[in-house]
C-alpha cells in the first residue's frame, strides 16, 4: 500500500537527491496515504488488547545538531558559526521545517527543521504521529551546571563513564554500565510475561544481542530478518542419512553438567522449539506494506520489516504484550559526518516511515510505539568535519498513540558556552532517561506503582510522565 | 617450571596446540612432544613469516589497475585475511595476530577510498609482524598506521582553531586509554578494580584526559611520498600506487597542536614538537601499571580462559612488566605466560573451565586440520558476519572498536550469570547464530565454501574406519574432550553410512563430513578447555 513511501535509495540517488529541493517529493505520497489510511485503519483495527514498544537504537552516538537542526535566521546562524562546514546551508532545510500543530515557544525561539533526508520523519511529525524528546540522556539525579562541576559526587551522582560508547550504550538500555544484565526493556518484558501464550516471544531482538531486551525472567528471543532460522542438518542432510541428523540434534541439545555446554544446550533446544512455532505463524502473515529494499542496503528497514511480521502474527502466537530492539551501526561519525550521517539518517527515514505504515495495515498503529536511542548526542563543536562523543541527545517517538507533532522538554541554546552544556556543546542532559523511559513503560500498562522497580531512579526526578504518548 | 616441560600425552600435546595456534596436526603432536613447551614456543617465535598480506593480494593479481575500478573493492581484503589464517605456514603468529585484533581493533567496514584491501593488509602485517616483538613499538605502529588513522580518525585530525572554534577529534586518545592500554579503572597487579574506602572503584582519566592527549594526534595524514600516480583513460584523476596504505602516517608540523598536553600526571610543554610529544605520551600509557594486567588478562580470555584467577593473571601481568631480562612488553613473554601457566596446563574445572571457541576459530581449525585448497589460488571467501546466513562473525570485520564481544559480557540469565563468571564469546550466541552455525557448516565442511574446499587427504584412509576416524577428530579437533558417550553417538550415526575401504571418494567424504559436522556442533567441542 505503500511502495513509493519506502522506495530503497542507492546512495548516489541520495546523495543527488540531498543536493536537490525536490525532496519532500519522495514523503508527499505519505502525507495522503496518512490522510486516507487513519480512516481505514479506524476500520481495520482490531480492537484486540495488543501493545508493542519498538527501540530502535542508533549505535555509535547519533549526532543530534544535524538531525534536528535550527531554521530560525538567528539560531541557524549561530548553529553555523560553531559547526563550520558541518552546518548544512539554511536553504537545504527550507523543505523539512517542522510544524508544530500547536504553537510552541522554545528556548531562544529556536524553530528547528529535520535533516534534509528525514522527508518522510517530517511527514509524521507534521501529521502528529511523531513526537520530538528534546534533550534526553543519562542522569542518576537532575543536575545543573555546577552541580556537574561538584566534586560532591556523593551529594551529585554522575552516570559511570560519561561519552564511553560501550558504557553509555549500556546506560540508555539497562541504566547501568557494562556488564549489567538486566535492560529496562526485558523488566517490563518481565512484568508482561504472563500476558503471552508463548512467553519467549516477550522480548525480541531482531538485531544481535541486546541487554535492552534481558529481564529477571524474560529471555531475549533473537530473530533473522528472514525469520527463525532453521537447524537445516538437523531436518535434512542431502549427502548423509537421517541417522546422522537425529544424532546432530540430541548432541546439540544433550544437557551437560558444565555451565557453557549446557547454556549452548538451553539455547539449541530454545532455537528448535521456536522456529517452528513462529515461522508457522509468519507464513500465515501478509503484510503488502513494501519496505521495497535490497536485502541488506537498509539492515533497519529489514529488521523493522520481521518485527512489523511478528506483530501481524500476534494472534496466531498468542502475543498481547511485546517488547522489540532493532539498531542500526556506524553512527560514530568522527570525520565525513555529512555523507555518513546523510546516508543512515535517510535509512531511519525510510524504515521508520514504513514500519509506521505497516503498522497502520496492521491495524495497530495506535497498539505500536516507536522510539528512538542511542549512545548519546555528539559535540556541538566540529573537529572539521565531524564531531565527537556527546550527552544528551534528542529522540523521535512515533506512532498512532503518540501525541505528536509537538517537542517535549527544552530544547538547549545553540552555543558551546551556555549552561546547558559541559563543553564543546556536550548538552547537559534536561530530561533523564528515566523520564522518558517511564511514560513509554507507563503507556505500555506498567502501573506507578511498579515504576521504581523498572526505573531504579524514576524516584529523583520531579515528573514521571511526559505526556508524548 | 612447567614451560620447562614437554606434554606427557599426545592430548596434553593437542591441548596446547589448539590455544598457541589454530591446529594440531600430528606432525605438530610430535615436535611438541620432543621439544617441549619451552623449544616448542622458541621454535615458532623464530620461524620465518609467510607471504604477507600485501604480498598476497600482489601475487594473485589484486594490484592491478582495472577499468572496473578493482582499486575501491573491499573484498579481495576478506580473501586476504583468510588466507593469512587458513593457509599461511606462521600459524602461531597467525593466531597471535589474531588474537592482537580483537585488541587493538581495526574494522574493515567503514574502510573506505583507494585500495581497502592493501590498507587491511598494511594493517594486518603491523600485527603480524609485531606479534612477538614489544608491546611498545607495537603500540606505535598502531597509532601511525594508516588504517587505524582512518578508523579512528587519527588520519587527517586537525588541531584547535580557536577562530572557528574547531578542536581536535578525540576518538584515538580515548580509545587508545580505554581499549589499547589501561581501561576504565585502576587495576591491581592481578587484574582486580582497585576500590575506594567506599568500594566504588577509581576511573583512570576523565573527560579532560582525553580532551589533553587529543592534542598529541593532531597533524597526521597519509604518507604519500613514495606514492606514483597513473593516469587512466576511465577517469578524471590519477590512480595513486599502494604505499601509501603501507608506511605510517606522517606528520605535518603545521596542523599540529603547539598546546600544552597535561594528561594523567604527564606534562608535555607547549610548542614541543610532534614526534616528541608523541614518544612522550606512548612512554607514558606504556608504563602505565595498568596496562600487564588489562592486556594480560584478555590474552587469556582470547587464547585458553574467560574467567582465569587472578593469580593466573599476575603472573602474565608480571612477564608484561619484566621478561626475566628487565624488558617490559615482551609480548613472547606474555605468549608463554598465557599458554604455559599452570592453570593453563592444570585439569579444567568441570563446571566453568574455558571458553566458548569462536565460529572463526571453529572453522580456521576445521581447514588446516582436514586440508582445504583454493583452486582458483583466490580464496574468495567474503563477509562471514551474517549470522543467519553464515559464520556469524569474520575476521577484521568487528561491527566497531569494540570487538565482537566484551571481555566482561555476560549471558543474561544464564548459570554462568549466577556463578559470577564472564563469557565474552557468548555475545554472539544466540537463537539465529548457533543455527545459522550449523546451516554454514552443512555446506562449507562437505562441498565448501565457494573455491574453498576440504581435501580431506589424509583422512581417506580411515574413512571407513569409524572407531579410528572418531578418535582421530577427537585428539586433532577437541584434544580429546568429547566424553566416550559423545564418541559413541558420533560413532554409531556415522557407521551407518556403511562405508567400506572399497567405497568411492565421494562416499568417503560424505562420512568424513558427517563426522566433522557432528563433531564440530558438540558443545564439547564448542567449549575449549
Amino acid at each position: 500500500m505503500s511502495g513509493i513511501v519506502t522506495r530503497s535509495l542507492t546512495r548516489r540517488a541520495l546523495l543527488q537527491r540531498a543536493s536537490q529541493l525536490g525532496v519532500m517529493g519522495a514523503a508527499a505520497p505519505l502525507a495522503m496515504e496518512l490522510a486516507s489510511a487513519s480512516e481505514a485503519a479506524a476500520q481495520a483495527a482490531s480492537g484486540d488488547d495488543y501493545r508493542a514498544l519498538v527501540c530502535v537504537f542508533l549505535y555509535g552516538g547519533n549526532d543530534h545538531a544535524n538531525t534536528l537542526v535550527p531554521y530560525d535566521r538567528r539560531n541557524h546562524a549561530r548553529y553555523a558559526a560553531i559547526r563550520g562546514n558541518l552546518a548544512f546551508r539554511r536553504e537545504l532545510l527550507r523543505d523539512t521545517v517542522l510544524e508544530p500543530r500547536v504553537p510552541q515557544t522554545l528556548t531562544d525561539d529556536q524553530r528547528f527543521a529535520l535533516a534534509p533526508y528525514c522527508p518522510r520523519l517530517k511527514v509524521l511529525f507534521d501529521s502528529g504521529k511523531m513526537a520530538i524528546q528534546l534533550n534526553v540522556g543519562s542522569l542518576i539525579t537532575p543536575l545543573t551546571l555546577a552541580e556537574y562541576n561538584s566534586p560532591d559526587r556523593a551529594k551529585y551522582p554522575l552516570p559511570p563513564k560519561l561519552f564511553s560508547h560501550n558504557d553509555q550504550q549500556s546506560f540508555w538500555q539497562a541504566l547501568g554500565s557494562e556488564g549489567s544484565t538486566i535492560g529496562w526493556g526485558g523488566r517490563l518484558g518481565d512484568l508482561a510475561l504472563s500476558s503471552n501464550a508463548q512467553s519467549l516471544l516477550t522480548c525480541i531482538s531482531a538485531s544481535g544481542n541486546a541487554v535492552f531486551v534481558s529481564g529477571r525472567e524474560a529471555l531475549q528471543y533473537q530473530i533473522a530478518p528472514s525469520g527463525a532460522i532453521p537447524f537445516r542438518p538437523v531436518k535434512r542432510l542431502p549427502w548423509s542419512t537421517p541417522a546422522v541428523s537425529a544424532a546432530l540434534e540430541q548432541l546439540v541439545t544433550r544437557p551437560s553438567g558444565h555451565l557453557f555446554e549446557n547454556e549452548l544446550a538451553r539455547l539449541a533446544r530454545r532455537s528448535m522449539a521456536m522456529e517452528g512455532v513462529v515461522n508457522g505463524a509468519l507464513d500465515k502473515v501478509s503484510l503488502e506494506t513494501s519496505f521495497d529494499l535490497v536485502p541488506g542496503e537498509n539492515p533497519l528497514a529489514d529488521q523493522l520489516r520481521i518485527v512489523a511480521r511478528l506483530i501481524g502474527a500476534r494472534r496466531e502466537l498468542g502475543s498481547k504484550r511485546q517488547v522489540f530492539f532493532v539498531s542500526l551501526d556506524e553512527f560514530d561519525h568522527h570525520n565525513d559526518l555529512a555523507p555518513k550521517h546523510a546516508k543512515l539518517m535517510a535509512q531511519v527515514d525510510e524504515a521508520i516511515a514504513a514500519f509506521y505504515m505497516a503498522t497502520v495495515e496492521l491495524g495497530v498503529a495506535s497498539q505500536v510505539t516507536t522510539f528512538t536511542a542511542s549512545d548519546f548526542g555528539r559535540t556541538l563543536a566540529s573537529n572539521s568535519d565531524g564531531s565527537d562523543h556527546g550527552w544528551g541527545s534528542h529522540h523521535f517517538v512515533v506512532g498512532g498513540a503518540v501525541r505528536g507533532g509537538r517537542y517535549y522538554g527544552t530544547a538547549p541554546h545553540m552555543s558551546v558556552e551556555t549552561d546547558d552544556q559541559v563543553g564543546q556543546g556536550r548538552l547537559l542532559p534536561s530530561t533523564a532517561i528515566d523520564q522518558y523511559a517511564a511514560t513509554l513503560a507507563s503507556w505500555f500498562g506498567v502501573p506507578d506503582s511498579e515504576m521504581a522497580t523498572v526505573l531504579p531512579n524514576i524516584g529523583n526526578f520531579a515528573t514521571r510522565n511526559l505526556g508524548f504518548v | 617450571m612447567a614451560s620447562d616441560r614437554a606434554p606427557a600425552s599426545d592430548t596434553e600435546a593437542a591441548r596446547f596446540l589448539l590455544r598457541a595456534k589454530f591446529s594440531a596436526t600430528s606432525a605438530d603432536i610430535a615436535d611438541l612432544r620432543r621439544l617441549g613447551y619451552r623449544g616448542w614456543l622458541a621454535q615458532q617465535f623464530a620461524a620465518p613469516r609467510g607471504q604477507t598480506g600485501a604480498e598476497w593480494l600482489d601475487a594473485a593479481g589484486y594490484g592491478a589497475i582495472t577499468e572496473d575500478g578493482r582499486y575501491f573493492w573491499p573484498q579481495f581484503g576478506d580473501h586476504m585475511i583468510w588466507n593469512q589464517l587458513l593457509a599461511q605456514p606462521d600459524e602461531m603468529r597467525q593466531r597471535a595476530a589474531f588474537a592482537l585484533s580483537q585488541f587493538f581493533v581495526v574494522s574493515l567496514n567503514p574502510i573506505d577510498g583507494f585500495w581497502p584491501p592493501y590498507m587491511l593488509a598494511g594493517w594486518w602485517d603491523v600485527l603480524a609482524r609485531n606479534a612477538f616483538g614489544n608491546f611498545r613499538t607495537l603500540l606505535e605502529e598502531v597509532t601511525l598506521n594508516p588504517a587505524m588513522g582512518m578508523y579512528l580518525n587519527t588520519l587527517g585530525n586537525l588541531k584547535e582553531d580557536p577562530a572557528s572554534g574547531r578542536q581536535p577529534d578525540e576518538n584515538y586518545a580515548r580509545e587508545i586509554m580505554q581499549l589499547f592500554t589501561i581501561g576504565l579503572y585502576a587495576l591491581n597487579p592481578d587484574g582486580t578494580p582497585k576500590r575506594d574506602a567506599a568500594g566504588n572503584p577509581n576511573e583512570t582519566y576523565r573527560q579532560e584526559d582525553v580532551t589533553q592527549l587529543a592534542r598529541v594526534f593532531t597533524g597526521y595524514d597519509r604518507d604519500m611520498s613514495r606514492v606514483e600516480r597513473t593516469d587512466v583513460a576511465w577517469l578524471d584523476y590519477p590512480v595513486p600506487s599502494r604505499e601509501f596504505c603501507r608506511d605510517p602516517m606522517v606528520l605535518d608540523p603545521a596542523k599540529h597542536s603547539a598546546l600544552p598536553v597535561d594528561f594523567l600526571g604527564l606534562h608535555i610543554p607547549a610548542g614541543t614538537d610532534g614526534r616528541t610529544a608523541l614518544a612522550l605520551a606512548l612512554d607514558h600509557l606504556f608504563a602505565h601499571p595498568n596496562v600487564g594486567p588489562f592486556f594480560g588478562h584478555q590474552m587469556i580470555q582470547r587464547l585458553v580462559t574467560s574467567n582465569p584467577s587472578p593469580a593466573y593473571v599476575a603472573r602474565v601481568a608480571a612477564a608484561f612488566d619484566d621478561n626475566g631480562k628487565g624488558v617490559r612488553g615482551d609480548l613472547k613473554a606474555v605468549w608463554t605466560a598465557v599458554l604455559t601457566d599452570p592453570e593453563a596446563l592444570a585439569p579444567w574445572d568441570p563446571r566453568t573451565g574455558g571458553k566458548l571457541r569462536e565460529p572463526v576459530l571453529r572453522y580456521a581449525g576445521w581447514a588446516r586440520t582436514v586440508g582445504v585448497e583454493s583452486e582458483t589460488g583466490k580464496w574468495e571467501i567474503y563477509d562471514l558476519s551474517n549470522a543467519g546466513l553464515s559464520l556469524g562473525q569474520s575476521p577484521l570485520r568487528s561491527p566497531s572498536v569494540f570487538n565482537f564481544f566484551r571481555p566482561g559480557y555476560v549471558p543474561p540469565q544464564t548459570a554462568i550469570a549466577e556463578a559470577g563468571m564472564v563469557a565474552p564469546e557468548f555475545q554472539l550466541a544466540n537463537e539465529t547464530s548457533i543455527a545459522g552455525y550449523t546451516n554454514f557448516l552443512q555446506w562449507a565442511i562437505h562441498t565448501g565454501y565457494a573455491d574453498v574446499k576440504p581435501t580431506y587427504a589424509a583422512m581417506m584412509d580411515f574413512a571407513h574406519d569409524t572407531p579410528e576416524l572418531v578418535r582421530w577428530l577427537n585428539l586433532h579437533l577437541a584434544a580429546d574432550q568429547l566424553s566416550s558417550e559423545t564418541c559413541a553417538l558420533i560413532e554409531s550415526a556415522v557407521a551407518g553410512l556403511g562405508v567400506t575401504a572399497e567405497s568411492d571418494e565421494e562416499a568417503k567424504r560424505n562420512a568424513l563430513a558427517s563426522a566433522c559436522l557432528l563433531v564440530m556442533c558438540a558443545p564439547e567441542y564448542l567449549v575449549q578447555k
